[in-house]
C-alpha cells in the first residue's frame, strides 16, 4: 500500500552560529513524514532531532530546502501565515508542557481551540471529550498547572495539542520532564491517538518511547542515517522490540 | 479580537493588582485633566454668558461729572463702530476698605445707584437681604477675597471720615467686578446713594458704557473715544474694555489651569513608562508562553494585542471614573476660582472634555504600550521557547528615572514656592507686588516736607520716600501709575527690561503696553486736563493692574499736575503698630491716614503660606500615591521573576531581611540618583518654569530664590519615603519558602 506523504522536505540545510563560529546540523537533508504514521527521530544529543522536527513543522526556518507541508511549501511563509498555518495543520507537545500559568486546564486548551472554531460550546464538548480520553478526570478541569501532577499537566498539553484536529502533532521528549509513570500514562496518550489515525511526529532519546512509533528515523552527521518500520505498536510483541532493539545498536546507539 | 479575547481576560485577571495600580494612577490623571479641561471650556465660557446675560459694556470709562456735557454722548456714538452708549452718574473715591481680609487695603471704588434702570452693564443681585439708609451691596470678589459677608459691615475710609455700612447683599457685574482691573464698584440704594452723592459732590463722575460691533476694532475705538475727549479736554478717570477685564478676572483660572495640565502630563508619562516597563517585563517572564502561543497558532498581531488591550481596556474605564470623579470636586474649584473672578457658576457635565481626558490619554497608552510590545513580532516561536531571544532589558531603570524625576520636578517646584513664602517671604511678595514699606502715611495738605523731615530724625526710620499709586491716562485708556521721588532707593526694582525713569521726561511702562510702545519710543500721558509725552526708558512689571502701570518720577507726574500726598516709610526693626500709633496721636496735623503695609503684606503672606503650603501637601501626597503605585508594580515584577533565586538564597541560609535589602538596593541607586540629579539641575530649570507659570499672571520679574539645600532637602525626604515604601512593598520576600522553591 502506498502511503500518503504529508511532509516532503528536500535539501534542508540548518546552521547555527556566526562567523567563525558557525555549527552546521544539517546541510542536505530529505525527509518525508507520512500519513497515519508515528514516526519517531532519534539520535544523539546535539544531532539535530529537535531542529528538523521544528522546520518540519514550521516552528523555525531552514537555512535552505524546501519543506512541501500537505501542498504548501511552508519556507515561504511569513512568521505570522506559518502560525495561521500552524493552527491548522499542527499541534505540539513540549517537553516543558508550558500550559499557560493561572489559566485552567480547560481554558488553556479552548485558548488553542478558539483559534479554528467560532463556536466555543463545540470546541468545549471537544475538550471534554479529549479530557476523558487522556484520563483526566472533570474535577482537574479547572485547577491550573501548578494545581496538578506533572502527568496530567502534559496530558492535558496533549489535549491543547489535538483540540484544532492537526493533520501531525508534533512532540519533543513529551516524556522527559516525567516519572516512570507519568511518562507511560502519556506514551498510552500517544499510543490511542496513533490507533485513531493520528499522524505523529515525536523527537525523542527514550527507547521506551521510541518503541511506540510506528517508523523510526535515526539522524546522524546532518542525515537521515537509517529508517526502521515497526508497524503498529503491540505492548508484548517480543519480535518487534528485537528489531527496534537490533536497530538502534546498529545506529551506534 | 475575539480570538484573543480569552487571553486579554487571562492578562488581567492574573496580574489584576497592577493593573489596578496603573488604572489608579491613570484615574488620578484623568482627575486633574478634566478639572484642568472643564474649567478651561466652561470658564471663560461662563463668563462670556454671565457677560452677554447682563449686557455689558465693552468698553466703559468715567470722566468728571463736571467736564460731562449733553454733547458727549452723541458724539461717541458717532465714533465708527459704536453701536450704543449709555452713561450714568457714580461717585469715583480712593479710598481705604478697613478689615478687608483682616487688614486695611487701599483701593479706587465707583458708587452707582443700584436703583437706577441700566440697559447695559446689568448687575445680578444674588443676595438681598434689606434696603435702607446704611445699606451697601458689594461686588461678590469684596466678599470671597476680602472676607466681608452679607448682613455683616463694611468701612471705607475717605480722605478723614469712615463710612460703615451694612452688606444689604452681593452683586455679580461684569465690568469692575475684580480689583486686578484697578477699579472696583459699590453699589448703594437710591436713598443712600443720593445721600453719599452730595457729601461725595467734588468726586461725581459720569460712566459712559459703550457697546460697539462685533466686527470693530476695539484698541481703534478705545484710541477714537480718547482723542475725542482729549481733544474736548476731558479727563479720563479710569476706561476698561472687555477684553482685558477678561484677562485679569480669569488669570488665575488659566495659571490653576496651566499647573493642572502640567500636573496631568507628568503623571501621564510615568503611567506610559509603567505600561511600557508592564509589558516588556511581560515579555520578559512570559517568554516561553509567548513561544507556545505562537506555536499553536496565536499570530504576532494578536499576542500583541492580548498585550495591548488589557492597557486599554484600563485606560477607557479609569479615564471615564477619574473625569467622572472630578465633578465632585469641580464645583469647589470653580468655588475658589470665583474668589479672584468674582463670579460664580456651577460646572456643568461636558462630553467634549470626557472625551479629550478619555481618548487622548488611552492614545497615548496604547501608542507606547503598541511600541512596547512589537518585539513580540521578533520573536520566533521556537528561540522564545527555549529562551534565546526576548530576554531583554524591562527599562526598569528608566521608569525609576522617569517617576523620580517627574516627582522631583513637582516637589522642587512646590518646595521652592514655599520657602520663599515662608521663609523667604519678600521674594514672594517683591515678585507679586510692588513696593512693600512698613507703613504708608497721606499727608495733610502741603505739609509733605514736613513730615519728610521729622521722619527722617527718628531714629527708627530707615527710608522715607515719597510714592504714590495714582491714576493717569494714555491713548488706549487708563493707567496706574508709580510715582516716586526717586525710584533709585526702593526697595523692589519691578523693572524688568530697561531702567526706571530717572528725569521728568522719561517713564516706564508695565508690560501690557510693551509690544505698542518699545524702549526709546515716545508716549502721551494725561492727567486732569494735562497731557506731556514721555520717552520710555524700560519695562515694568504688576500682577495686579494687568500689566496697565507705569512709572513716572515726581517731576515728571508734577509736569501733568499731579501732586503726590503719600510718603513710604521703612522702618528698622520695630513696632510698627506703635510707630503708626504714635504719630497719628502726636501728629496729626501731618498725618491724614496711614496704612500697616507690613501687617498687609503679613497678612497676604499668610493666605498664600496657607494656599502654597496646602498645594504641597496636595502634591507631596500626589507625589506618595505615584511612588506607591510604581514601585508595588516593580517590586512586585522582581519578586514573581526572582521567586526561584530567592528560595535558593533562603536554602543557602539568607534572612528575608538580608533580601528584602537586596532587593530595595537594585533600584533605590536610580531613584536617589535619579532625584538627586533632577534636584542639582532644578537651579537651572526652576527659574524658567517659575518665569513661564507667573509671567502668565504678570509677574515676568521672578524673584524667587532657588535653594539648592531645599531641592537637596526635598531629594532626600522623597528617597527616604521611596525607600521606606518599597521596604514595606518587599514583605512578601518573607512568605517565600524553602519547601516552596522546590514544589516551584
Amino acid at each position: 500500500m502506498n502511503k500518503q506523504t504529508v511532509i516532503s522536505a528536500k535539501h534542508l540545510k540548518k546552521s547555527f552560529g556566526v562567523k567563525d563560529n558557525v555549527q552546521t546540523i544539517y546541510s542536505d537533508l530529505n525527509i518525508d513524514i507520512y500519513k497515519g504514521d508515528f514516526t519517531v527521530i532519534m539520535g544523539s544529543s546535539g544531532a539535530g532531532k529537535s531542529t528538523l522536527m521544528y522546520s518540519l513543522s514550521g516552528m523555525d526556518k531552514p537555512d535552505g530546502g524546501q519543506i512541501d507541508f500537505d501542498g504548501t511549501d511552508i519556507t515561504k511563509l511569513n512568521s505570522d501565515r506559518l502560525a495561521v498555518f500552524r493552527r491548522k495543520q499542527c499541534g505540539f507537545v513540549f517537553q516543558q508542557i508550558y500550559l499557560i500559568d493561572k489559566m485552567s486546564l480547560m481554558d488553556n486548551v479552548i485558548t488553542a481551540g478558539v483559534l479554528t472554531s467560532k463556536n466555543k460550546e463545540e470546541i468545549k464538548d471537544r475538550a471534554k471529550r479529549l479530557f476523558s480520553l487522556v484520563n483526566i478526570p472533570e474535577n482537574t478541569w479547572k485547577k491550573t498547572s501548578s494545581q496538578i501532577s506533572g502527568g496530567e499537566a502534559q496530558r492535558a498539553g496533549i489535549v491543547r495539542a489535538v483540540i484544532n484536529q492537526p493533520n501531525v502533532l508534533f512532540a519533543d521528549e513529551p516524556t522527559g520532564a516525567l516519572n516512570s509513570a507519568n511518562g507511560t500514562a502519556v506514551l498510552d496518550v500517544f499510543s490511542s491517538l496513533h490507533e485513531k489515525g493520528q499522524s505523529i511526529v515525536m523527537v525523542t532519546h527514550d527507547k521506551k518511547s521510541a518503541l511506540r512509533g510506528s517508523r523510526i528515523l535515526y539522524i546522524k552527521d546532518g542525515k537521515i542515517f537509517g529508517e526502521c518500520n515497526l508497524g503498529k505498536f503491540e505492548p508484548d510483541n517480543a519480535e518487534r522490540t528485537e528489531t527496534f532493539e537490533k536497530f538502534i545498536a546498529e545506529m551506534g546507539w | 479580537m475575539n480570538k484573543t479575547k480569552a487571553l486579554v481576560l487571562h492578562n488581567l485577571k492574573k496580574t489584576k493588582g497592577q493593573y489596578l495600580s496603573f488604572a489608579l494612577i491613570i484615574c488620578l490623571t484623568a482627575f486633574i485633566m478634566n478639572i484642568a479641561i472643564v474649567l478651561a471650556f466652561q470658564t471663560f465660557d461662563a463668563y462670556d454668558s454671565l457677560f452677554s446675560e447682563l449686557d455689558t459694556a465693552d468698553i466703559n470709562f468715567l470722566i468728571p461729572q463736571f467736564q460731562d456735557d449733553s454733547e458727549i454722548i452723541a458724539g461717541i456714538e458717532k465714533i465708527d463702530g459704536i453701536t450704543r452708549a449709555e452713561k450714568h452718574g457714580g461717585v469715583f473715591v480712593s479710598t481705604t476698605v478697613r478689615e478687608f481680609a483682616d487688614s486695611d487695603f487701599d483701593m479706587n471704588i465707583v458708587f452707582y445707584n443700584l436703583d437706577e434702570a441700566r440697559t447695559l452693564n446689568q448687575l445680578e443681585i444674588s443676595e438681598y437681604l434689606k434696603e435702607d439708609e446704611n445699606t451697601v451691596y458689594i461686588p461678590m470678589y469684596m466678599k470671597e477675597l476680602g472676607g466681608f459677608t452679607e448682613g455683616g459691615s463694611i468701612t471705607y475710609s475717605i480722605g478723614d471720615a469712615d463710612y460703615t455700612y451694612e452688606i444689604g447683599g452681593i452683586v455679580t457685574e461684569m465690568q469692575y467686578g475684580n480689583y486686578g482691573t484697578g477699579l472696583i464698584g459699590g453699589y448703594f440704594p437710591a436713598a443712600v446713594y443720593e445721600n453719599f452723592a452730595d457729601e461725595q459732590r467734588e468726586r461725581s463722575i459720569t460712566e459712559y458704557s459703550v457697546r460697539i460691533d462685533g466686527s470693530a476694532d476695539l484698541l481703534q475705538i478705545k484710541k477714537d473715544i480718547t482723542k475725542y475727549l482729549s481733544d474736548k479736554k476731558i479727563t479720563v478717570l479710569n476706561m476698561n474694555d472687555k477684553v482685558s477685564a477678561k484677562q485679569t478676572r480669569t488669570m488665575v483660572c488659566t495659571l490653576l489651569i496651566i499647573i493642572f495640565l502640567a500636573l496631568a502630563a507628568i503623571i501621564l508619562a510615568v503611567s506610559i513608562f509603567l505600561s511600557s516597563f508592564r509589558i516588556r517585563s511581560a515579555i520578559v517572564d512570559e517568554l516561553a508562553q509567548m513561544g507556545v502561543l505562537k506555536a499553536v497558532g496565536y499570530t504576532s498581531k494578536m499576542i500583541i494585542c492580548s498585550a495591548v488591550w488589557p492597557y486599554v481596556l484600563t485606560g477607557l474605564v479609569s479615564t471615564a471614573l477619574g473625569a467622572a470623579l472630578s465633578y465632585t470636586v469641580l464645583p469647589d474649584a470653580a468655588a475658589i476660582l470665583a474668589i479672584q473672578s468674582g463670579f460664580l457658576y456651577t460646572p456643568a457635565f461636558d462630553i467634549t472634555a470626557l472625551l479629550i481626558v478619555v481618548t487622548v490619554p488611552v492614545a497615548v497608552i496604547f501608542l507606547f504600550a503598541y511600541i512596547s510590545a512589537m518585539k513580540i513580532h521578533k520573536l520566533e516561536p521556537i528561540d522564545a521557547i527555549r529562551g534565546i531571544s526576548g530576554k531583554g532589558k524591562t527599562g526598569q531603570n528608566i521608569l525609576l528615572s522617569v517617576l523620580s524625576i517627574g516627582i522631583m520636578v513637582l516637589l522642587s517646584f512646590a518646595g521652592t514656592l514655599l520657602f520663599n513664602v515662608s521663609v523667604k517671604p519678600d521674594n514672594f511678595l517683591n515678585t507679586l507686588s510692588e513696593e512693600s514699606p512698613s507703613v504708608i502715611f497721606s499727608v495733610q495738605k502741603d505739609k509733605m516736607s514736613e513730615l519728610k523731615n521729622l521722619l527722617w530724625g527718628d531714629s527708627r526710620t530707615k527710608l522715607v520716600l515719597e510714592y504714590a499709586e495714582v491714576s493717569v491716562s494714555y491713548a488706549d485708556g487708563s493707567l496706574t501709575a508709580f510715582v516716586c521721588e526717586d525710584f533709585g532707593k526702593v526697595t523692589n526694582d519691578i523693572c524688568y527690561e530697561g531702567r526706571s525713569p530717572k528725569k521728568e521726561n522719561e517713564i516706564a511702562v508695565g508690560n501690557a503696553l510693551a509690544d505698542s510702545y518699545p524702549i526709546g519710543s515716545r508716549i502721551e500721558i494725561t492727567s486732569s486736563d494735562k497731557s506731556e509725552h514721555y520717552i520710555v526708558t524700560g519695562y515694568i512689571q504688576s500682577v495686579n493692574n494687568g500689566g496697565r502701570v507705569c512709572q513716572l518720577t515726581k517731576e515728571g507726574y508734577e509736569k501733568i499736575g499731579g501732586k503726590t500726598s503719600t510718603v513710604n516709610v521703612y522702618l528698622h526693626d520695630t513696632s510698627t503698630g506703635e510707630f503708626i500709633a504714635e504719630y497719628e496721636d502726636n501728629h496729626s496735623e501731618l498725618v491724614a491716614s496711614s496704612v500697616n503695609y507690613e501687617q498687609l503684606s503679613e497678612n497676604g503672606r499668610k493666605m498664600y503660606a496657607g494656599i502654597v503650603s496646602a498645594v504641597t501637601a496636595v502634591l507631596f501626597m500626589i507625589s506618595v500615591l505615584m511612588v506607591l503605585l510604581v514601585l508595588y508594580v516593580i517590586i512586585h515584577s522582581m519578586i514573581s521573576r526572582r521567586r526561584q533565586e530567592f528560595g535558593i538564597y533562603k536554602a543557602i541560609g539568607y534572612t528575608s531581611r538580608q533580601l528584602t535589602m537586596m532587593t530595595v538596593s537594585r533600584f533605590i541607586p536610580v531613584v536617589a540618583g535619579s532625584a538627586f540629579c533632577s534636584a542639582i539641575a532644578g537651579i537651572w530649570y526652576l527659574p524658567i518654569i517659575n518665569h513661564a507659570i507667573f509671567s502668565r499672571i504678570g509677574a515676568i520679574k521672578n524673584q524667587f530664590e532657588v535653594s539648592i539645600w531645599v531641592l537637596l532637602a526635598f531629594a532626600v525626604i522623597f528617597t527616604v519615603t521611596a525607600f521606606l515604601i518599597s521596604v514595606l512593598l518587599a514583605a512578601p520576600i518573607k512568605k517565600i519558602t524553602v519547601y516552596s522553591l522546590l514544589k516551584d
